[in-house]
């Protein structure tokens, strides 16, 4: 077992492996975002199925983001294609179905050039477009697969560019079909070779036009007919201008590189099912999947759920245009940009997902207003909305129902205990604090009014049981500084912020507002006791 | 007239057919819409952070300063928090520092001038009054119609109308040739704050509001707020007898001529014997 076929082998079990890994995953993690439903309404299969080939194959959903990210994408793809099949799958592909093929000859040492040149231009304008748009968002394996792939494409140019100047692998070429007829053929063919393919020998080459021309015909004869002018790889054939003359490292270089080109290829196959590597073949599913639709289909199916959430590229458009987005940027978790938000999903439902990254995640899934903003920008078509939409409930249902969902696990009393040791502060500091100024109860003569006109304490046959306390008794608790007993007051949380107390209270007390900043401060001791913030 | 339009989050997914039938009825009544893109008002998030709320808010207040236009929403709580957080900045300089401070940082103005109008203002406000535009009357409906909390209270925040007696809704509303009726709980709450927090008391209170709305003999209950339309839309499919729920934005449409298809309205609606 050498290099390659140990390589190659292991790269095969890991892409197969983890593909059937990926593929069983689109069915657990589907079914465990919630249970699908009836199901939205179906689009003709036909149509739905051009539409999402053509989004598919002309990158459409990537084009309506801008220019710059959809031509880099389709240099890439239309350079890397072509490079995967016709080179990196010659043994399979060109050579049984080309009569005569052979890599070093044209079109196919030109097309390869042509391709690889296409794909780095493209790999620049996608590695522009990540620095300029996205670089706040990008993590390491972003970077790592444009890294891989710039490798695979630079390392292979070098190769060739090295064997080009090999004189190692000319005498090869010459031991195995050539036998010198007449003495001075050799020497000809060398010189010949020497100046018009740039192989670099390390003794000197004469220059004498019969040579050359006997050098020409025996080239002809006996070289010709696997070897197209190496100035046909064009980019190549320029990059050995990158050696200096005098350097006699060709053949170091060209083993380096194989290792190089060989290995990052092996690379790029094995890492194929892992991360963002996947994603040329979970996206493109997706797109199939969708159908061209740019709105929400509610209660997807399992399998598509699942897909959709392998198919993110991390394009970071959704986090770009999240309608919370401000609230991410004065909050700070991660978790409220829907790039992230998916990411982390996908490990809660696979049972990766920390405690206190679930919390994140909790708090970013509620503050999330489904505004479909996501979905409709999003390049993979996944139809986020469905995702949130259902994982919401889900999170729910597993205990985790955000704020609200925390509090109400314990009663007033509860809470009363264990917050009424400490010191709670304002509202971390940063709000109006109109629970701790004596001013905002000065007017108070507990009247009644707030809890008079409450729609809440109106619907309840029994007030004390379902709401702890009412309004004007949670504004006299606070008057005597007992801020604690008042914040696990069901009350404080079924509050439905009509502001009929506020505006009714005839003495100017700012009920509601209150009653805000109570929720407010539970939110932020939650977040603090969980490790956030 | 030209408005920089904000439809709140809720209307592309949940509610098109609001943000359909508001631009429609400002389509016919040469009112120009700009559409930047807004960000969520910071109503949902107030209960978790004020300065995640009041920042939301003012970041939209500053895109609309930035155009020169004054902004209009069809919602009312996205209305009523556009509102506070302006309020909240000017009683507090500490707030204002950060909120200046962030601004500044996105390349954006603190927005002083910019107006906040809810939809209904606007109307109320047109020259010559909707009246004078109306070219079918709904003549015979009677309709009840829903306040909206956040719209209406804080008064001296929000400046929607008079917070005890207002009459903004049943002008416009008798404006369609419709009558409106009086009824007892049109100020109340609709119960959608406490949606996904109290589901309970939520629903009680959309019971009693909408058996209320249904005694005082309407023929429809009359929103201009897309969560208050949520939540009795919902309540409307799951209970059939209920009153049903229309967005006024639909109402004024029909009168105003404009197609069924585009105001959403399908044969066996409560608006259905108005189409010509």
């Amino acid at each position: 077992m050498d290099f390659f076929s140990i390589g190659l082998t292991l790269a095969c079990i890991s892409a197969v492996g983890g593909i059937f890994w990926r593929v069983r995953g689109w069915r657990t993690r589907g079914s465990a975002v919630a249970k699908p439903g009836s199901g939205g309404p179906r689009q003709g299969t036909f149509r739905a199925a051009c539409r999402g080939l053509a989004d598919l194959v002309f990158l459409r959903r990537t084009l309506r983001q801008g220019f710059l990210r959809w031509s880099g994408h389709m240099l890439l793809v239309l350079g890397f294609l072509p490079l995967l099949i016709l080179h990196a799958m010659d043994g399979v592909v060109t050579r049984p179905l080309v009569a005569g093929y052979e890599p070093t000859l044209d079109p196919w040492q030109f097309l390869r050039n042509l391709f690889g040149l296409i794909s780095v231009f493209g790999l620049i304008l996608l590695f522009w477009n990540r620095c300029k748009k996205l670089k706040k968002f990008s993590v390491p394996q972003d970077w790592a697969l444009l890294a891989v792939v710039f490798g695979l494409l630079v390392s292979g140019f070098f190769l060739e560019s090295f064997k080009i100047m090999s004189a190692g692998d000319f005498t090869r070429m010459t031991d195995d079909y050539f036998v010198e007829e007449e003495p001075g053929e050799l020497i000809s063919l060398k010189a010949y070779w020497a100046r018009e393919n740039g192989v670099r020998f390390r003794e000197f080459m004469p220059t004498a036009p019969e040579m050359m021309e006997l050098g020409a015909e025996l080239h002809e004869d006996h070289c010709a007919g696997c070897h197209a002018p190496t100035s046909s790889a064009f980019v190549s054939r320029s990059m050995t201008a990158l050696v200096p003359a005098a350097w006699h490292i060709a053949d170091q270089g060209r083993d380096l590189f194989w290792y190089a080109h060989v290995g990052l290829a092996f690379l790029a196959l094995g890492l194929l099912p892992w991360g963002k590597f996947f994603h040329p073949v979970a996206t493109g599913a997706n797109l199939l999947a969708r159908g061209g639709r740019v709105n929400s289909r509610a209660d997807s199916p399992p399998l598509i759920r699942g897909l959709g959430l392998d198919a993110c590229t991390r394009c970071g458009q959704c986090s770009l245009h999240c309608s919370v987005a401000p609230i991410h940027r004065v909050m700070g978790n991660a978790d409220i940009l829907p790039m992230d938000k998916l990411s982390d999903l996908r490990r809660y439902l696979g049972g990766r997902l920390s405690p206190a990254r679930t919390g994140s995640l909790t708090e970013g899934s509620h503050i999330c207003t489904e505004c479909l903003r996501c979905t409709e920008v999003c390049s993979a078509g996944i139809d986020l909305q469905d995702l949130w939409m259902a994982s919401k409930k889900a999170l729910a249902e597993a205990g985790r129902a955000g704020v609200d969902g925390e509090i109400r696990k314990r009663t007033a009393g509860e809470w009363s205990r264990e917050l009424g040791s400490r010191d709670l502060g304002r509202i971390g500091g940063t709000g109006a604090g109109l629970a701790d100024r004596a001013e905002s109860f000065w007017g108070c003569v507990q009247c009644t009014t707030c809890t008079g006109v409450c729609p809440v304490v109106a619907v309840s046959e029994d007030p004390s049981r379902d709401l702890d306390l009412a309004p004007q008794q949670i504004m006299n608790l606070l008057r005597m500084g007992l801020k604690a007993q008042t914040l696990g007051a069901r009350m404080v949380w079924s509050c439905t912020t009509c502001y009929k107390c506020q505006e009714h209270c005839p003495q100017g007390v700012p009920v509601a507002d209150i009653l805000y900043e109570l929720r407010q401060l539970g939110a932020e001791i939650l977040r603090k006791k969980e490790g956030r913030s | 007239m030209k408005y920089a339009y904000f439809p709140g989050c809720k209307i592309a997914h949940h509610l098109p057919i609001h943000g359909q039938s508001v631009e429609a009825v400002c389509a016919h009544l040469g009112l120009e819409l700009a559409k930047p893109e807004f960000s969520c008002c910071g109503y949902p998030v107030r209960h978790e952070s004020r300065d995640a709320s009041v920042y939301s808010a003012l970041r939209n207040l500053a895109l609309a300063e930035n155009l020169g236009l004054d902004l209009m929403t069809p919602c009312k709580c996205c209305f009523g928090n556009l509102q506070q957080a302006r309020h909240q900045t000017n009683q507090d300089e500490k707030l204002k520092y950060r909120m200046k401070k962030m601004l500044g940082e996105d390349g954006l103005p603190f927005p002083d001038k910019v107006r906040v109008r809810h939809f209904l203002q606007v109307l109320d406000d047109l020259p010559g009054g909707v009246a004078s535009v109306v070219s079918q009357p709904l003549k015979g409906l009677q309709i009840a119609c829903h306040y909206g909390c956040h719209a209406l209270r804080p008064e001296n925040i929000t400046h929607f109308d008079d917070p005890l007696a207002p009459t903004i809704f049943e002008r416009l509303v008798a404006a369609t040739g419709a009558t409106p009726l009086p009824w007892d709980l049109r100020l109340e709450c609709c119960g959608y704050p406490l949606r996904g927090r109290d589901e309970n008391i939520a629903d009680l209170l959309v019971a009693k509001k909408m058996a209320g709305a249904k005694s005082s003999g309407a023929d429809l209950l009359a929103t201009a707020c897309t969560y208050c339309q949520l939540q009795f839309g919902s309540e409307n499919q799951k209970r059939p007898q209920t009153i049903p729920a229309v967005l006024y934005s639909r109402i004024l449409g029909l009168a105003l001529g404009l197609s069924p298809d585009v105001l959403g309205i399908q044969p066996g609606d409560v608006l259905a014997r108005f189409v010509v």
